[in-house]
C-alpha cells in the first residue's frame, strides 16, 4: 500500500480563532518551520557558535552550553538537517526536531505585559535584547523564549504541550483581545 | 446624630453620589469615599461584633490596620468576607453586611458571651482540652466554633478570575506617601526603572489628609504635581490598589493588586485581583507609621477612634467622626488632630493628656487636663461621655466621640519578614527595623522620621543614595520648606491606670489587659507564648494595632524594658490575600498542563476512553458499540492481539537520542547490563539502577549507528532519566564525549502486536522485514511505501510477534490510520493501557508497579542480567550489600487462584495458610493483578519471600481493603508462551 502521509499541526483544529480578525496584539503560529537541535562535540562549542552565527537564513536559539535550536523559515526539515550537517560536519551532532517542537510568535504593543503573566524573567528592552533567547517556564510549561523583534517574541514548545500553551497564551492575552492564527507564510 | 458629612472639604467628589447598602439599609456616599467614611457619613457607628464577647464595635482606623470594621461585601459566590471597610473603595451598588452577629448587628444574642467573660479569659480554649475529651468534642468545640469567628467563607465556586504576573525594576518604592513620592521622583528623574506601589486607591498617603503646606503649596497639590510628573516618566510605573505583602529571597516581593474590587460589574476579560511577584534590585520601604492606640477602660466602644483617623476622615473624606470630640493623647499628634477637627467646626470637648508638662498648644478655648487618665467611657452602642481621673478625682465629661493618640509604631513588617528582629529605640519609644542590607532600605516615618519635612528629606536622600549605588546619577534636590510642622514627640503610655471597665489591647480578638496579666501569671509571659495564650495579635490584623502595646504591657508588668520582651515574629502576609489570587489561573483544567500524544486525534476517532497518566491523557480502552464495561472492551482487545493484531500508542515513552564516540561507554555505565558491544541495528532491554542498587527505570536502547543510540524510558520517569543522565554526564563522567537530547515529542510511536503484525507491517514498509531479515530485537531506519522515513524496532511488551514503529509526530495520525486500514482485513484493533497491562502481566513483564524502588534486579528475576564483568556501573557497589543478596528476599512470582472464580487484587498481602495476619507473618504482596481473558481466570504478579523456590506452594492472598481472601498457587510469572515461540515467530 502506497500512501502519502499528510502531516498534521497540533493546532490544526484550534486555529484560526476568529477568521479574519487580527488585533494589535497577535499570536501567530508558523506551520512549516524546520527546527533542529545542534549539539557541539567536545571542545567545538565556539566553532559551532561561530558557524551558526554565519549561517544566514537560520535563526539560532540558545538552549544550553554547547546546545542550540536552529530554525529555518524556508528550508524543509531534510534540507536544514543536510545544510547544518555540511556546515558543522565533525563539529556538532544535528537532530531534527521539526515535528517535536511548535513555534508561537507573539507580537504587539502589549506583548511584554502578556508574557509577564507567565514568564518570570525580565523582558525589558534593555535587559533582553533582540536575538536573546532563554529556556524559561511560561506558567507550568517549559519553553524556549526568544526576542525576535522590537515588540516580538517567539516561544518554542514541545509538541505535546502546544495546545496547553496555546490555551495559556490566550488566557494571558485576553485582557488585550489577543488574536491568533496560523502565519501567512505557511 | 454623631458622625456626619461635613459641609465642605475633603477629596471626595461631592458631585458624584453613590448608592450602597449596609445590612440591607440603603445609604449614600461620594466617589472617593471608603466604605468606612461613607458609613460614618451616614452615622453608622456600629459596624461589627467582636470575636469572643460579641461586643458592639465601631470603626477605629482609616486604613489597613482596622481590627473592627470587617464586613462581607457582595452576594453569593462573589462574597468577600472580612473585608476592611476602611480600605474598601465605595462604588455604586456596593452591598455590605456586618459579620459575627445573630440575629442582627444591633441585637446580638452572642453578646451573652460577654456575661460569661470571667470564664472566657486567656487560655480558655486550651483549658477546655484538660476536661474529658468527649466533653470538649461534644460541648465546647461546636459552641466555640459557632460563637467565635469572623466572616464565613462561601462554599460556592468563585466565579471571578485571577491571575499572576511578574514585574522587574531597579527600585520598588513601597508606599506613595511623602517619603515614597519624593523617592520615586528622585529615582525616576535619575532614570531608574521604578515601581511605586500603594495599597490605597488614591496615591498620596498621609499627604491626602495633611493641612500643612510645602513650599507654599498644599500637600494635595504637591501630591498631584508629583504624580503627574511620575506618570510622564516612561521608566516609572505607579501601582495603586497594590499591597506589597511579602519580602522573599532574591529581593522578590509579593504583591496583590485589587484590579476590579471597586466595581459592581467586573469586566470578564480582566481579573478581579492580580498577584504580582516583583523582582527589585533595590526596594525602599516607605510604609509610614501607625498611630498607637491607648489602653484604657471602655476603649472599645463605637465612637472611640484613633485621633489620626478622625483627622483623615475630616481632612480627606469630609466626614466628622463626632459632634463633640474628646481627645486622649500622650503626644503632639493629639493636639494636631484637635486643631484640624476644630478647624472643620467640630467641638473639642476636652484634651486629656497623660503627660504633666506638654508644650503642645491646644486650639483656642479647649480645656486641657494634664496628668490625667481615662478610666471609663459612657454609653453602649455609642459614646455619651468620658470618665477622667486626675489626682484621685473622677470627672465625667460629655462627648460623642473619643480620639486616642498613643504615639507612633513604624510599619516595619516587610523589613522583618526574613528573620530580622525589630530593635527597641529608647529615644523613639518604639521598635525600628534593623539594617537588613542594601536590598531593602527603610525610610520616612517607617524609619522613625515623623515630621513631614523629615519624611520628604529622607525619601529624597535615600533614593539618591540607591541611584548612586546602582550607577545612576541623581540630581541634588532643594530641601522643601514645610509650614506649620508640629513636634511629633510622645511619652509612651502602655496602660491608662485605674480602669473601671475592660481595657482592650486587641480589639479584634477581645484581649484586654487582665488577659495579658493572666498569661504572665500562668507562665506564658514570653511574647510569643502570650500571643498564643491570649490570642493577642492573631487573626486578620496580626497585631498591627495591638502588638507593640502587648509588648509594652508585658514589659511594664515585669518591670523590664520592652527591648527585653521584643516583638512577635513578622511573617507574610502583611494583610490577608485571597486564595483566588494565590491560585491565579491555575485552577480547574488549568491546574496542570495537558500533554497530548500525536496520536490523540487517532485515538479519539477510534473511540478511546482517556485516562490521566501524569500530564498525558492516554487511551485506557477503545469502547465499541454494545460494550458496557471497560472489562468487555479490554478482554476483546487482549484476545484480538493474541489472535490477530492490535495497535497501541506508545508515544508517551521517554525518548532520548544519544550521540558521541563515548555514547556506548556512557550507556554501559548507566545500565547494569552490558551495552558496550551492542551491534548497530540491534535493540536491547536495559535496566538502570539507583546508586543504592534498587531498580530505577527500564526500557530498550537501540544502536542506530556506531555513535548514535536511541533510548526509551518509561513514561513516568522520562524527565527523571533525562536529568539523571545530565547529572552523570556533567558531574560523574565529564570526560566522556557524549551528547544527548530528548526526542520524546519528535516521534509518534506505535506498537503493532499480534501474530498478524508482520502481515500488516510488510504491506506498509518498503524494506524486507521477514524474520530472517528483521529478527527479534532488530532496530533500524526503514522507508514506508510512499517515501516516509521511519524507525522500526522488533520489540514486544505483549509477548506476541510485535514491532514498534516511530514516525515524525506530524505524520503519526496518518500512519496510524494507514495501519488500521491495512489491518482491517486481519482483524486489527486499537488497544489501550488496560489491555497493554493485561498482556504484559500474562507475559510476566514488569512495570513500575513492580519496580517501586524496593526491588533489586534479582528480586524481579533479572539477576543474571547484572554484569559481573563490567568494572563499574551505577548501583554496582551497593548491590552486593548483605541485605540485597539475602536468600529470603521477596522474589517475583506468578499467582493463580486455586478456585478459578476467585479474584486477586494488587496491594493484597501474602500469608502462609493458617497464619494470623501480622507484619511478622507477612510473606509478600501482590504488585499487579488482572483477569486474563487468555486463561479465563485472574492472574497476578507478586513478590514472595524466596518465591522462586516455592512454585506449586499454596498461599493465602489476604486483602483486608477489599474484605476478601483467596488461596492461590505460586507459579512462574510467565503465564503465556513461556517458550517464546510467538515472540520469535
Amino acid at each position: 500500500m502506497t500512501t502519502t502521509y499528510i502531516s498534521r499541526h497540533p493546532l490544526e483544529d484550534r486555529l484560526p480563532l476568529e477568521p479574519g480578525i487580527r488585533a494589535v496584539d497577535h499570536l501567530e503560529v508558523p506551520r512549516g518551520k524546520a527546527i533542529a537541535t545542534v549539539m557541539a562535540m567536545d571542545g567545538e562549542e565556539a566553532a559551532v557558535a561561530a558557524g551558526l552565527a554565519a549561517s544566514g537564513d537560520v535563526s539560532v536559539r540558545f538552549v544550553a552550553p554547547g546546545e542550540w535550536l536552529a530554525i529555518s523559515q524556508s528550508d524543509t526539515p531534510e534540507v536544514l538537517h543536510r545544510n547544518l550537517s555540511l556546515l558543522l560536519a565533525e563539529a556538532a551532532y544535528i537532530f531534527d526536531q521539526s515535528d517535536g517542537r511548535v513555534v508561537f510568535r507573539l507580537s504587539g504593543p502589549n506583548v511584554r505585559r502578556i508574557l509577564a503573566k507567565g514568564v518570570g524573567i525580565d523582558l525589558h528592552a534593555s535587559a533582553f535584547e533582540i536575538g536573546t533567547s532563554s529556556n524559561v517556564l511560561c506558567g507550568h510549561i517549559s519553553v524556549n523564549l526568544a526576542r525576535s523583534g522590537e515588540n516580538e517574541f517567539e516561544l518554542i514548545v514541545m509538541r505535546s504541550f502546544a495546545e496547553s500553551l496555546f490555551d495559556d497564551l490566550r488566557a494571558m492575552g485576553r485582557e488585550f483581545d489577543l488574536s491568533a492564527d496560523f502565519a501567512a507564510e505557511g | 446624630m454623631t458622625a456626619h458629612r461635613l459641609a465642605s472639604g475633603g477629596l471626595v467628589d461631592r458631585g458624584a453620589s453613590l448608592d450602597f447598602k449596609f445590612d440591607g439599609r440603603a445609604m449614600k456616599g461620594f466617589a472617593g469615599d471608603t466604605l468606612a467614611s461613607a458609613l460614618l457619613a451616614n452615622d453608622q457607628l456600629l459596624v461589627g461584633r467582636s470575636f469572643k464577647y460579641h461586643r458592639p464595635r465601631g470603626i477605629v482606623t482609616a486604613g489597613p490596620s482596622e481590627p473592627n470594621a470587617l464586613v462581607t461585601i457582595g452576594r453569593g459566590a462573589s462574597s468577600d468576607p472580612n473585608t476592611k471597610a476602611t480600605v474598601a473603595e465605595l462604588y455604586s451598588g456596593l452591598d455590605a453586611r456586618s459579620q459575627n452577629r445573630f440575629p442582627s448587628l444591633k441585637y446580638d444574642i452572642g453578646a451573652v458571651n460577654g456575661l460569661l467573660s470571667p470564664f472566657l479569659g486567656a487560655g480558655f480554649y486550651y483549658k477546655t482540652f484538660m476536661w474529658p475529651a468527649a466533653f470538649w468534642e461534644k460541648v465546647y468545640e461546636p459552641i466555640i466554633r459557632k460563637a467565635a469567628g469572623l466572616g464565613r467563607a462561601v462554599l460556592e465556586r468563585d466565579s471571578e478570575s485571577y491571575e499572576k504576573c511578574w514585574a522587574h525594576c531597579d527600585l520598588l518604592v513601597i508606599g506613595a506617601g511623602p517619603t515614597g513620592l519624593m523617592a520615586a521622583l528622585v529615582a525616576g528623574r535619575a532614570g531608574l526603572r521604578v515601581i511605586l506601589a500603594d495599597e490605597d486607591f488614591r496615591p498620596g498617603g498621609s499627604l491626602l489628609a495633611e493641612t500643612m503646606s510645602i513650599n507654599g503649596v498644599s500637600a494635595q497639590a504637591l501630591t498631584e504635581t508629583s504624580l503627574a510628573e511620575l506618570r510622564s516618566l516612561p521608566n516609572v510605573t505607579i501601582m495603586p490598589r497594590t499591597t506589597i505583602f511579602g519580602w522573599y529571597d532574591d529581593n522578590v516581593f509579593g504583591a496583590v493588586e485589587r484590579v476590579q474590587k471597586h466595581v459592581a460589574m467586573p469586566q470578564a476579560k480582566i481579573p478581579v485581583e492580580r498577584l504580582w511577584r516583583i523582582a527589585a534590585k533595590r526596594a525602599l520601604l516607605a510604609s509610614g507609621a501607625e498611630e498607637r492606640p491607648l489602653v484604657f477602660g471602655g476603649n472599645d466602644k463605637p465612637g472611640v477612634m484613633m485621633a489620626g483617623a478622625m483627622r483623615t476622615y475630616a481632612n480627606r473624606f469630609g466626614v466628622g467622626a463626632g459632634k463633640s470630640v474628646a481627645i486622649f493623647t500622650n503626644g503632639g499628634a493629639g493636639y494636631r488632630a484637635a486643631a484640624d477637627l476644630a478647624a472643620h467646626g467640630m467641638e473639642i470637648a476636652v484634651i486629656i493628656d497623660s503627660r504633666s508638662d506638654a508644650a503642645d498648644v491646644a486650639p483656642d478655648g479647649v480645656r486641657v487636663i494634664p496628668s490625667a487618665s481615662v478610666i471609663n467611657t459612657k454609653g453602649r452602642q455609642r459614646i455619651s461621655g468620658v470618665v477622667v481621673e486626675r489626682s484621685g478625682f473622677e470627672e465625667t465629661i460629655a462627648c460623642d466621640a473619643i480620639g486616642m493618640s498613643g504615639g507612633w509604631n513604624p510599619i516595619i513588617h516587610l523589613a522583618c519578614q526574613r528573620g530580622a528582629k525589630a530593635v527597641w529605640s529608647p529615644e523613639l519609644q518604639t521598635f525600628l527595623a534593623p539594617d537588613v542590607g542594601s536590598g531593602l532600605i527603610v525610610a520616612g516615618a517607617a524609619a522613625g522620621h515623623y515630621t513631614l519635612a523629615g519624611c520628604l528629606k529622607d525619601g529624597t536622600d535615600k533614593a539618591a543614595a540607591i541611584a548612586a549605588d546602582l550607577g545612576f546619577s541623581a540630581v541634588a534636590e532643594a530641601q522643601p520648606v514645610v509650614d506649620g510642622e508640629i513636634a511629633p514627640s510622645f511619652t509612651a503610655l502602655w496602660y491608662s491606670p485605674g480602669a473601671k471597665a475592660k481595657a482592650f489591647v486587641d480589639f479584634q480578638n477581645d484581649v484586654h489587659v487582665k488577659d495579658i496579666g493572666l498569661a504572665l501569671r500562668e507562665g506564658f509571659g514570653h511574647v510569643e507564648h502570650a500571643k498564643r495564650y491570649t490570642t493577642n495579635g492573631m487573626a486578620t490584623d496580626q497585631g498591627k494595632l495591638s502588638g507593640i502595646n502587648a509588648t509594652g504591657l508585658l514589659a511594664g508588668m515585669q518591670g523590664i524594658s520592652p527591648a527585653s520582651v521584643g516583638t512577635t515574629t513578622f511573617r507574610p502576609f502583611y494583610t490577608p490575600v485571597t486564595f483566588g489570587a494565590l491560585a491565579g489561573t491555575s485552577r480547574d483544567e488549568h491546574a496542570a498542563p495537558v500533554r497530548k500524544s500525536p496520536l490523540y486525534g487517532w485515538a479519539q476517532k477510534n473511540g478511546a476512553v482517556f485516562v490521566d497518566s501524569g500530564l498525558w491523557y492516554r487511551p485506557a480502552w477503545f469502547a465499541r458499540d454494545g460494550e458496557k464495561t471497560w472489562r468487555e472492551s479490554t478482554d476483546r482487545e487482549v484476545l484480538s492481539v493474541r489472535q490477530n493484531v492490535g495497535l497501541c500508542d506508545v508515544s508517551t515513552l521517554g525518548k532520548i537520542e544519544i550521540f558521541g564516540p563515548d555514547a556506548a561507554e556512557f550507556l554501559n555505565r548507566l545500565y547494569c547490563n552490558p551495552f558496550l558491544k551492542l551491534p548497530v541495528g540491534k535493540a536491547r532491554y536495559g535496566l538502570m539502577l539507583r546508586e543504592d542498587g534498587m531498580v530505577y527505570d527500564d526500557g530498550t536502547t537501540s544502536r542506530l549507528s556506531p555513535e548514535h543510540f536511541f533510548m526509551t524510558t518509561t513514561t513516568a520517569l522520562a524527565g527523571g532519566v533525562m536529568s539523571h543522565m545530565e547529572y552523570c554526564a556533567q558531574v560523574h563522567w565529564p570526560d566522556l564525549k557524549v551528547r544527548f537530547c530528548s526526542s520524546t515529542d519528535q516521534w509518534a510511536q506505535m506498537a503493532i502486536a499480534g501474530p498478524k503484525a508482520r502481515l500488516v507491517m510488510q504491506a506498509l514498509v518498503e524494506d524486507d522485514i521477514s524474520d530472517a531479515a528483521f529478527p527479534l530485537l532488530a532496530a533500524g531506519v526503514v522507508t514506508l511505501k510512499g517515501g516516509l522515513n521511519a524507525r522500526l524496532f522488533r520489540i514486544s511488551f505483549s509477548g506476541e510477534l510485535a514491532y514498534e514503529l516511530a514516525v515524525p509526530a506530524g505524520a503519526g495520525e496518518a500512519v496510524a490510520d494507514a495501519i488500521m486500514q491495512e489491518g482491517r482485513a486481519h482483524g486489527i484493533c486499537a488497544y489501550g493501557l488496560e489491555a497493554l497491562n493485561v498482556l504484559r502481566i500474562e507475559k510476566g513483564h514488569v512495570t513500575h508497579a513492580e519496580f517501586d524502588g524496593r526491588v533489586t534486579p534479582d528480586d524481579a528475576g533479572f539477576g543474571r542480567m547484572v554484569s559481573a564483568l563490567k568494572p563499574d556501573f551505577i548501583g554496582k557497589r551497593l548491590s552486593t550489600r548483605f541485605g540485597l543478596t539475602a536468600a529470603d528476599r521477596m522474589q517475583m512470582v506468578g499467582l493463580k487462584p486455586v478456585e478459578p472464580d476467585k479474584h486477586i487484587r494488587a496491594g493484597a498481602h501474602l500469608l502462609r495458610e493458617g497464619a494470623k495476619p501480622s507484619t511478622l507473618n507477612d510473606q509478600g504482596y501482590v504488585s499487579s493483578a488482572c483477569f486474563s481473558p487468555t486463561l479465563g481466570h485472574d492472574i497476578a504478579l507478586a513478590f514472595l519471600k524466596s518465591g522462586r523456590e516455592r512454585y506449586g506452594e499454596r498461599i493465602v492472598v489476604w486483602d483486608k481493603l477489599a474484605g476478601a481472601e483467596a488461596v492461590a498457587e505460586v507459579c512462574t510469572p510467565v503465564f503465556v508462551d513461556p517458550g517464546n515461540a510467538k515472540l520469535n515467530a
